[in-house]
């Protein structure tokens, strides 16, 4: 039987296997990532790609959420003020139409009603960051503008009817506004404005047309009912997003530590695969000192 | 009729061999450590017996010269997985090289800068972003920033790919110049062993033509013929002859298309090199088949990005008055090859970007959602982005793992061979010792049978005579 004379050097290729593998392992643990190339596991590198764009979808989701809510709640104020302003108005109206007032106290009627006008007016108004929240798409402008040429005044919508949505990571949609002229000029008689300019002139020349003036008061009733509804809208928009944003937030904690998981380096199993690797290396080394050692030919017996 | 005279000349026969076999194993000895050199044994051979009167006489031993004791078709073996070894050896090499390129995102804050897949999902998020609040100018700019990362990221990738191919260029055209002198080598090495000695082993002339084929197997693919007296012919694994008797073909090289050919006359063996083994199949394959497809995939994740943003980017509202041609984001690829080479963001103004829909005001942000939305539709060869560039990693690590694989495998049988060969042909130096001591021992005896014969012959000499000599 006849044996390889240089067996010896074919356990130094062994000992390079054993070092690249040591230095695998402490890379590995002192970066703390398991999978530092492509090749060590494929699926793994793929499936990572996906958790992290999911990751990154639903942090800017709940991103974008937090600074949306902040106009929604701007806009639901502005209309909670619009209520409280049309109230007074209607209280105003009602005293008036009861016959018991002069003259002067009309028209200081009149005057109290176009500055709730007014007042009703700037908030329909109202800006967020810079951006008019009532004008539909062309919030550069003010949307509302009353031009008292005619009596009753005309108060007129430059807006558009434009709604944006936000849409979520699972692509369902939430609405973030109202077009101001679906609010404040809708048809008929809930029209806000067409309601406080009637009244207005109702009462501003000093004498009253009762039959006119009763209409006109419950038309702005029938148009602060409609306020009101349209709030809904408005805060149903902000309870769906406040849902869909700590859905997101729990979704993302989830998915980081199942990409986590995935990722990182196992250290109590990585520390026990490198004290094995250490200690095989050491062997293969005195295994390797002890056979290279010189005296180990017949010819050093002859 | 045995003769004294005749027992002396056997013997001093004998101590001849004996002293031309101590050389056969002081060379052995000698060249113990000779990268290629294979053990040789001296060649006994009994001399012709002489017949006289019908009695039979023998007339000793000659030692005819030494064998070298090889195994052809165990050196054929080592070659051919040598070539495998090599080219998959080669082939790692150049693929590790590639995958570094997309190391896997850590996921940390601190993770590596250059990941494409996270600069994929960046691009689409700033128009999520957009969409809460479409006039802001920070987080218009933030799209123009990711765009400027998402085509940093894709350019330089296919940059560095585009390097590494003509540095792989350079390594397989270096190739040829050492096997052309291999294959000169060997085909002079041919016309020595054909004339000297075409019917038997040619010894220390076999050992350097077996070397050679060695060398050569590490570099190219080959397949070995063996012809009569002795020769021996060399093609490519394909087909191309290279050695013929005493005549060597070179292998040319020659720019195509700006990547360099193989020609062996006329003939542009390139393809048939790559599939054939050794370094240079491994750097073709790496050239021609790994880093083309890299590249490619590369090309249809730029090409389709920029094509489908640019086109809804034109078919908005900006904040600069234009309705419906607001501009390109990106930079127009002609088609796909070098796409991902050439994109780059050619909007500096984050005013053109169209948020806002055809014809609608500049506080609407559908136009924003559509370009946001791309980030889920399959517009990338069927597939959404992200699910591209993962199928792409996935693929890409999958090959690496199995050309490692590969290698590995085929390595640890080159040693095995490569163990069995020495094993057979390598210098055993106890052999060796045990070798020397018998012949020692022999030719102690055969001068003792000499001094012994040389006493007899004095007897016969003394024969009848009172005086005596000694």
């Amino acid at each position: 039987m006849r044996v390889d004379p240089n067996f010896v050097s074919n356990l130094a290729g062994s000992l390079n296997q054993t070092q690249a593998t040591l230095q695998q392992l402490t890379a590995q643990l002192s970066s703390g990532v398991r999978v530092t190339s492509l090749s060590q596991d494929p699926l793994a590198s793929g499936q990572n790609v996906l958790l992290l764009n999911q990751i990154q979808q639903d942090d800017t989701f709940t991103q974008s959420s937090s600074m949306v809510k902040g106009q929604l709640q701007v806009a639901d104020s502005a209309l909670g003020s619009v209520v409280g302003q049309l109230t007074q108005a209607i209280a105003l109206a009602t005293s008036a139409n009861n016959g018991t007032m002069n003259s002067s106290n009309l028209k200081s009627i009149a005057n109290q009603i176009s500055g709730i006008l007014d007042e009703v007016q700037s908030l329909a108004n109202t800006s967020y960051q810079g951006q008019y929240i009532f004008a539909g798409g062309q919030t550069s402008s003010a949307p509302f503008s009353t031009s008292t040429g005619t009596s009753p005044a005309v108060t007129s919508y430059n807006g558009d009817e434009n709604i944006n949505y936000l849409e979520m990571p699972n692509g369902e949609k939430i609405q973030l506004n109202l077009p101001g002229d679906q609010i404040f000029s809708g048809s008929g008689a809930n029209n806000v404005f067409a309601a406080l300019n009637n009244l207005v002139a109702d009462y501003s020349s000093g004498t009253i047309n009762t039959t006119q003036a009763v209409s006109d008061t419950q038309a702005l009733s029938t148009a602060l009912n409609f306020v009101s509804q349209q709030r809904v809208s408005l805060d149903n928009s902000i309870t769906h997003l406040t849902a869909a944003s700590d859905a997101a937030t729990n979704e993302q904690t989830q998915l980081t530590a199942a990409q986590t998981n995935l990722m990182q380096a196992d250290v109590a199993h990585l520390s026990t695969q490198l004290a094995l690797a250490e200690s095989q290396q050491t062997a293969l080394e005195s295994v390797i000192a002890q056979l290279g050692s010189a005296s180990n030919s017949l010819f050093s017996k002859l | 009729m045995g003769t004294i005279s005749s027992a002396f000349s056997i013997m001093s026969q004998a101590l001849q061999a004996d002293q031309a076999a101590l050389n056969v194993v002081a060379n052995n000895v000698a060249n113990a450590s000779t990268p290629g050199y294979t053990e040789e044994t001296p060649n006994w051979q009994e001399n012709q017996p002489i017949v006289i009167n019908g009695v039979s006489y023998g007339t000793g031993a000659t030692e005819s010269g030494a064998t070298s004791i090889r195994d052809h078709v165990l050196l054929e073996r080592l070659n051919q997985q040598q070539q495998l070894a090599s080219a998959s050896g080669s082939r790692l090499a150049a693929l590790n090289t590639v995958q570094a390129l997309f190391t896997p995102d850590s996921g940390s804050t601190s993770s590596q800068a250059g990941d494409i897949g996270s600069g994929i999902t960046s691009f689409f998020s700033s128009f999520s972003s957009i969409e809460a609040n479409p006039t802001n100018s920070s987080l218009r700019q933030q799209v123009l920033s990711s765009a400027t990362t998402l085509a940093g990221d894709l350019s330089n990738a296919a940059a560095s790919l585009n390097s590494q191919r003509s540095a792989l260029d350079q390594d397989a055209a270096g190739v040829t110049s050492q096997v052309n002198a291999l294959t000169s080598s060997i085909a002079a090495l041919n016309q020595q062993i054909q004339s000297t000695s075409p019917g038997a082993d040619a010894g220390t002339l076999e050992d350097q033509r077996q070397q050679d084929l060695s060398q050569l197997s590490k570099l190219i693919g080959i397949n070995q013929i063996s012809t009569e007296n002795n020769g021996l012919s060399i093609t490519t694994t394909s087909g191309q002859l290279l050695v013929s008797e005493g005549s060597n073909f070179q292998l040319a090289t020659g720019m195509v298309g700006g990547v360099s050919h193989f020609f062996v006359g006329t003939l542009d063996v390139t393809s048939q090199l790559a599939s054939g083994g050794g370094q240079l199949g491994g750097y073709l394959t790496a050239r021609d088949e790994d880093i083309p497809s890299v590249l490619n995939s590369l090309d249809q994740l730029a090409y389709s990005i920029s094509t489908q943003v640019n086109t809804l980017n034109n078919a908005g509202t900006d904040m600069a008055g234009d309705n419906g041609n607001a501009g390109n984001i990106f930079s127009a690829p002609a088609q796909v090859a070098g796409a991902a080479l050439s994109i780059s963001v050619v909007m500096t103004d984050p005013n053109h970007i169209a948020a806002a829909g055809l014809g609608q005001g500049t506080g609407d942000n559908s136009n924003a959602t559509a370009m946001a939305s791309l980030a889920k539709q399959l517009i990338v060869n069927g597939q959404s982005p992200s699910n591209y560039y993962s199928k792409f990693v996935t693929t890409l690590g999958s090959t690496v793992s199995g050309v490692e694989t590969e290698n590995t495998a085929q390595t640890a049988s080159v040693t095995q061979l490569q163990t069995q060969n020495d094993s057979l042909s390598a210098v055993n130096l106890n052999n060796e010792a045990s070798s020397l001591t018998t012949l020692e021992r022999t030719y102690q005896a055969a001068s003792q049978v000499f001094a012994m014969l040389n006493t007899i012959m004095a007897s016969v000499l003394n024969m009848g005579e009172q005086t005596t000599v000694s």
